[in-house]
């Protein structure tokens, strides 16, 4: 008796001491963190925004991202940009396209400097273009730079470009946060490499100071910057991934603002005195895209009567809680070469009576629908499903994790085993042109995002044409008359563009979006 | 003692076995998967050329054999890889969120044994009393309620409606309260039922009699006759529960925004990471091994009566 209690004291000393540690471990764990990092007193030189994704790389040429690509246009500029549907400069000053559109001349604007103090010049420019062109680079969003035959410094401040064939589209690409222009030495500097970038090192208003993976990435104010000084000291981006959670974090005013609040809520944060929704447009546009080699769906009475039986505007209202606007056209009305081409009014009795026609009443058809990808994706499935059930089909939705989806809509026609599946497409940049791929045979499966499998001689025609006509008012046409066709051929059923909501504190002001779906908020300040 | 170094030193070895294993099942169950990594990384619009480049970059065109070779050897030269998602090393990758998974699983840990225990405890000993019925349904509720829910709950109350504690983050000493607080409601009500039904057990054994006939005060017959040979189950259910926290508690470092394990492990599988995914899943088999063999050396500390 007297044995086992001794033990049991060593014993519970034991546990004791252990716990002890545990606690010391703890204190330790929890208060190594840098309190500084928080929203601390100087709440007001610190602009903090509440994003969802974590960045997978900050190397400007690595993005994939609209956010990340975001975070990086803090610290790295362009050449160029898009202004009301017109290319402006931004680090180039002027830019000049010859008759025959294979060469552009541009001036560099002068006394530019890098966050690193080297120049911003011609060389770095050839630098930038030749490293994004490189085969050895992993450039995910390369392909417009493809044309690209070679850049040569024709002065200090100046460059020339020499396109292997004409190319509207290549001025556009520059715009691009891929296309960013990095410090060459910084490649080597800051424990950088060129394949293992994670330190940018731009032109831009804001420099890199550092990044915590699954937690935040903070920029400071660059003082050398060239352009207008943004009003906040540093600029905190928190990964957030819970759209529940940023929509909390603005409420308690933990960070000045957020994007993409759960869209169930939009209501009632419009509603709230203290915080300001902006719907921004975006040139997102979601879609059903129906396999035109299936025996049934390549009939376009078919397709057609899908479009009819769906009642779009419903589900934007009710599934979507209206952020979103019902597609007119086979693109966003954000791009360049939208026009608008019609619609399918919901109309079951005219689907029936076309399916009928076609012989496919009571079809059955496979929708497979991503889920939490885009906005309500997966109910906007469910109600689209219920719908087509109505007009008598027989529809079965599943979905996938999104690497398992790609793999079943990306497969070769004989191995496709899908016969409807909800996606989106935000093209990176707004002209017609990367939305209009989706049209075409060379991008069927497993080439590329021709998902649909549609394919139209005389669409084919107007987009070969569209790629190499240098007039922008004859290209804006043709764009025009192939979604006059596609429209008709319904190789979807054409859903909406979705919106990019985006909230901030009524204490702050100058934020906007772009159609690209980023927030511009480099020169947010405090609303006096 | 000596039985007890000798067992280590077998189970040690033994797991050499299971991290092999573990290395081939989740190799294999990775190629397994459907979705090509090279057109997730790559994106919706790559060209083939362009996936094709990135297969061949990622070493994912060799043969099965050699590409588990390359993963294997590197991995026993201290070498995880690099992951394809973020060109950065994997071992980085890890060890950037390893402090706050250990961190929230700790604080969540003791939350639960210590709180778990006594509400067990004081459970069974005033057994169908009214705080008994109300630490029982409580600890119902904590088994059954989401996460997620808990976790958005205590974030509009502590965060948006009083104000006093961070939504979301690690950054603020403050930050763990609240999703330690939530993964430490589901371990409280866990171990307090275990505690409960295990004491109920104890305490109805003849020594509980003799050793109130003899004189022992309560307190002694409860903690010292009663709770400690009711401890090894309650150890038990308790160091899974530590286990299963160290793998990462995706749905609360999703709703927290807690940079932990848990959320790099679904981001790596949802972007077909291969080297991300095989790393942390040996690491984490790793951890479960040692947590094992300590939770063993426990044991005997517990209950001298266990012999290995």
């Amino acid at each position: 008796m007297i044995r086992s209690t001794a033990r049991g004291r060593t014993a519970r000393k034991r546990i004791f001491v252990a716990l002890v540690a545990t606690g010391v471990l703890l204190g330790a764990c929890s208060f190594e963190e840098d309190p500084a990092a928080g929203t601390g007193g100087e709440a007001d030189s610190t602009f903090s925004i509440a994003v969802g994704i974590d960045p997978d790389t900050l190397d400007p040429a690595g993005q994939t991202t609209t956010t990340v690509q975001n975070m990086v246009d803090y610290m790295v500029e362009p050449l160029v940009k898009m202004q009301d549907g017109q290319i402006v400069g931004v680090l180039a000053e002027t830019v000049e396209t010859s008759p025959d559109g294979l060469t552009i001349d541009m001036t560099l604007r002068q006394g530019v400097t890098f966050h690193d103090g080297t120049p911003f010049d011609a060389a770095a420019v050839v630098f930038n273009l030749e490293r994004i062109t490189d085969p050895a680079l992993r450039v995910p969003l390369g392909s417009p730079f493809e044309t690209m035959q070679s850049v040569t410094a024709t002065g200090e401040h100046s460059v020339r470009i020499a396109l292997s064939k004409p190319a509207p589209i290549f001025l556009n690409a520059l715009t691009i946060t891929t296309a960013g222009m990095i410090s060459p030495a910084s490649v080597q500097a800051e424990g950088n490499t060129n394949d293992n970038y994670q330190h940018p090192v731009g032109t831009g208003p804001y420099t890199f100071t550092s990044f915590t993976p699954g937690q935040s990435l903070t920029v400071t104010k660059f003082p050398g910057y060239w352009g207008e000084q943004p009003h906040y000291e540093t600029v905190e981006f928190r990964v957030v991934p819970e759209a529940a959670t940023r929509e909390s974090l603005l409420l308690a005013g933990q960070v000045d603002m957020i994007i993409l609040p759960p869209v169930s809520d939009l209501e009632a944060l419009r509603n709230n005195p203290d915080v300001t929704v902006i719907l921004g447009e975006s040139d997102r546009s979601i879609y059903i895209a129906l396999d035109n080699n299936d025996p049934l769906l390549s009939n376009p009475q078919v397709r057609q009567a899908l479009n009819h039986a769906v009642d779009k505007q419903a589900i934007v209202d009710n599934v979507l809680f209206g952020a979103a606007k019902v597609m007119d056209a086979p693109m966003s009305s954000a791009l360049f070469g939208y026009c608008s081409t019609g619609s399918y009014d919901y109309d079951p009795e005219r689907a029936r009576q076309l399916l009928t026609a076609a012989g496919a009443q009571g079809a059955t058809l496979d929708l497979l629908t991503p889920s939490g990808r885009y906005v309500q994706d997966q109910q906007a499935s469910e109600a689209i499903a219920g719908y087509l059930r109505e007009v008598g089909l027989t529809v079965n939705v599943s979905t996938s994790d999104w690497g398992a989806f790609l793999g079943r809509v990306n497969a070769a026609p004989s191995e496709n085993t899908v016969d409807m599946h909800l996606l989106g497409w935000a093209p990176g940049i707004l002209d017609a042109d990367q939305q209009m791929q989706m049209f075409r045979s060379a991008t069927h499966p497993p080439a590329g995002l021709g998902t649909a499998f549609y394919t139209n001689p005389r669409v084919e025609e107007l987009l070969a044409q569209a790629d190499v006509e240098v007039n922008q008012d004859v290209r804006e046409q043709l764009y025009c008359d192939a979604s006059t066709t596609i429209w008709q051929d319904a190789p979807w059923i054409f859903l909406w563009t979705q919106s990019f909501p985006v909230v901030h504190s009524k204490d702050v002001t100058g934020i906007a979006t772009t159609p690209t779906e980023k927030f511009d908020a480099v020169h947010a300040r405090p609303a006096s | 003692m000596k039985g007890t170094a000798a067992h280590i030193v077998r189970t040690l070895l033994l797991s050499l076995v299971t991290l092999f294993g573990v290395s081939v099942l989740i190799f294999l169950m990775l190629r397994v998967l459907p979705g090509d990594p090279a057109r997730v990384l790559a994106g919706l619009d790559a060209s083939a050329e362009q996936v094709d480049r990135i297969r061949a970059e990622l070493g994912l065109d060799e043969p099965l054999l050699s590409q588990y070779w390359a993963f294997i050897s590197g991995v026993l030269q201290g070498d995880l890889g690099v992951s394809a998602r973020t060109s950065r090393p994997v071992a980085l990758e890890i060890f950037a969120r390893m402090p706050a998974t250990l961190t929230l699983a700790v604080v969540a840990t003791v939350i639960g044994s210590v709180v778990g225990v006594a509400a067990g405890v004081v459970a069974a000993v005033r057994r169908n009393s009214v705080v008994d019925h109300v630490i029982s349904s409580v600890a119902m509720m904590g088994v059954s309620m989401p996460v997620y829910w808990l976790g958005l709950l205590l974030i509009l109350l502590f965060a948006v409606t009083l104000g006093w504690l961070p939504a979301a983050g690690s950054d603020e000493p403050l930050s763990i309260v609240l999703p330690a607080a939530t993964l430490g409601a589901f371990s409280t009500a866990l171990v307090s039922r275990m505690t409960r039904a295990s004491m109920l057990e104890v305490l109805g054994q003849d020594f509980i009699r003799t050793a109130q006939a003899k004189g022992a005060p309560p307190r002694t017959v409860i903690i010292r006759h009663g709770l400690r040979n009711a401890f090894i189950p309650i150890l038990t259910v308790i160091s899974l529960q530590f286990g299963a926290l160290l793998g990462g508690a995706v749905l609360t470092e999703t709703v927290f925004g807690w940079p932990g394990i848990g959320r790099l492990l679904v981001d790596s599988i949802a972007a077909r990471d291969f080297a991300v995914v095989q790393g942390l899943v040996l690491v984490y088999a790793l951890l479960f091994v040692l947590l094992n063999v300590f939770v063993d050396v426990l044991y005997v500390v517990v209950d001298p009566r266990i012999r290995y």
